[in-house]
């Protein structure tokens, strides 16, 4: 007896992966009174503060301004962090995982059965990402221009906020610098700090615009596909057009399905994909691009009969896309995605029907 | 106890599911509330999802009029997705769920998993 109060009094309870060793009631009740108590001293805070201000026409503390909207604002958020938390842990212990997720969102709720068998009709793919998202650009030649997924453009513009922040910073203090080096006194601290801001400045601006110049030179690269959403066994026309001005020496494309999976280890989030399936569609050999004569694949493919739909849920996921490849003279090869949806397949489509 | 009616450990979207549950060797006066749910999990790396396609909560009078010495049948028509699914990274699986939740706060909960669609495999 002695033990088991122990261990359910421990306050330090190992972390074995997403299982707990310590008591799961003393954690959620501590939870939920922490909320509750933030929740409390968050309307206590505020009662304070608006009678204070409002009601007291003899004393006024606190003159309205920035700072008693700032103060009001800090009080008013903790009352909603403690209830929105206080909820959320007790909706966690006095529901199961099933009720919540309901509650969260209205599913079908049918009756149980009195002798007849009601039929309802099935709600449209769910778990399945919203085709509409790739299909709101028209394409030139094909039906739909596919959207790009590029994690370097991403990086680009992360990049570029940053190099012009710490430019302005750095621009800011060697300003300071000069005016104090021209009222004659050398402030020796600034200018020993600022030696290593301006190699950052140089650096990122440097980094930056080679990123820049690199996106420019390869050029944009466009999919065009006869149809959306995609159904295993059916065969689509696509065509993949490579702007820009380089010389390619091999442009593949792929059409590939990715795992993905989120997860937390220890406190961090993290997420691993993995390709589980790969089929080169098209390649083209040595070729020269200029401006104004784009480099313009046609080529059709097919997703495998017995294939997966894409799947979407909060941690996990699988992608379907079109992956184009290109190694180009003078310049760092590159690789570029293009999301597409790819639907329960045909057979399963004509089950649906049968049944 | 539930029992899938047939027996069929795989089904077509959009049929119909049927199975019955009951429950033996509890006062039945002891029991608070029934959850029932027909929901997908997802299982591998990632953390687990959840999805419910079906629920049923049963607590107070719905409660009161149930009469337990016969199965308790539901029947509920599946979805197109997600089809059941065995990748590398995460699987899919379907369930059917039911919880009963007594008044000394015990929870007692089975489940009946099954295949939707014929997949099992990535691509």
């Amino acid at each position: 007896m002695k033990t088991k109060w122990k261990a359910r009094l421990r306050l330090w309870g190992k972390k074995r992966g997403g299982r707990m060793s310590g008591w799961w009631f003393i954690g959620s009740l501590g939870e939920a009174l922490f909320f509750a108590i933030v929740f409390l001293i968050g309307v206590f805070l505020s009662a304070i503060l608006i009678s204070w201000q409002l009601m007291s026409q003899s004393t006024q503390p606190l003159k309205v301004g920035y700072g008693f909207w700032l103060f009001l604002g800090v009080c008013l958020s903790f009352a909603v962090l403690g209830i929105v938390g206080f909820w959320y842990r007790v909706l966690k212990v006095v529901t199961s995982d099933e009720h919540r997720e309901v509650i969260g969102k209205r599913g079908i709720i049918p009756e149980p059965l009195s002798g007849s068998h009601p039929m309802k009709k099935p709600t449209p793919v769910p778990s399945i990402p919203d085709v509409r998202r790739f299909t709101d650009s028209p394409g030139a030649r094909l039906a739909y221009r596919l959207p790009s997924q590029i994690p370097e453009n991403g990086a680009l513009v992360a990049l570029g906020i940053f190099a012009m922040a710490w430019s302005a910073m750095i621009a800011v203090f060697v300003v300071m610098a000069a005016d104090a080096y021209l009222r004659s006194s050398v402030p020796w601290q600034l200018v020993f700090l600022l030696i290593p801001g301006i190699y950052v400045a140089i650096r990122s601006a440097r980094l930056f615009f080679r990123s820049f110049i690199r996106t420019l030179g390869i050029g944009s690269t466009t999919v065009e596909i006869e149809d959306l959403p995609l159904i295993p066994g059916r065969e689509y026309r696509l065509e993949v057009v490579q702007y820009g001005r380089l010389v390619i020496k091999k442009i593949a494309v792929r059409l590939e399905c990715q795992e993905e999976s989120t997860y937390h280890f220890g406190t961090d989030l993290r997420t691993e994909r993995q390709t589980v399936f790969s089929q080169e569609i098209a390649s083209h050999g040595r070729d020269r691009i200029d401006w104004g004569y784009p480099l313009r694949l046609e080529c059709s493919f097919c997703v495998p009969e017995d294939a997966m739909h894409s799947f979407q849920s909060k941690h996990n996921a699988i992608h379907w896309k079109i992956v184009v490849d290109g190694e180009a003279n003078r310049w760092p090869s590159y690789s570029r995605s293009f999301p597409v949806v790819v639907y329960p397949s045909s057979r399963l489509s004509q089950a649906i029907v049968a049944s | 106890m539930i029992r899938l009616i047939g027996l069929q450990p795989t089904y077509m979207p959009g049929q119909t599911i049927e199975f019955e549950y009951r429950v033996a060797n509890i006062d039945r006066g002891s029991i608070v509330a029934v959850e029932c749910s027909v929901c997908w999990v997802t299982e591998g790396k990632g953390t687990e999802d959840l999805g419910v396609h079906f629920f049923q909560r049963l607590a107070g009078d719905s409660l009161a009029a149930i009469d337990w010495s016969i199965a308790q049948k539901i029947a509920c028509p599946l979805p197109i997705s997600p089809v059941s699914y065995e990748g590398k990274l995460l699987k899919i699986s379907w369930c059917v769920r039911v919880r009963f939740f007594l008044g000394d706060g015990t929870e007692l909960m089975a489940q009946q998993p099954f295949y939707l669609g014929m997949l099992t495999r990535e691509v």
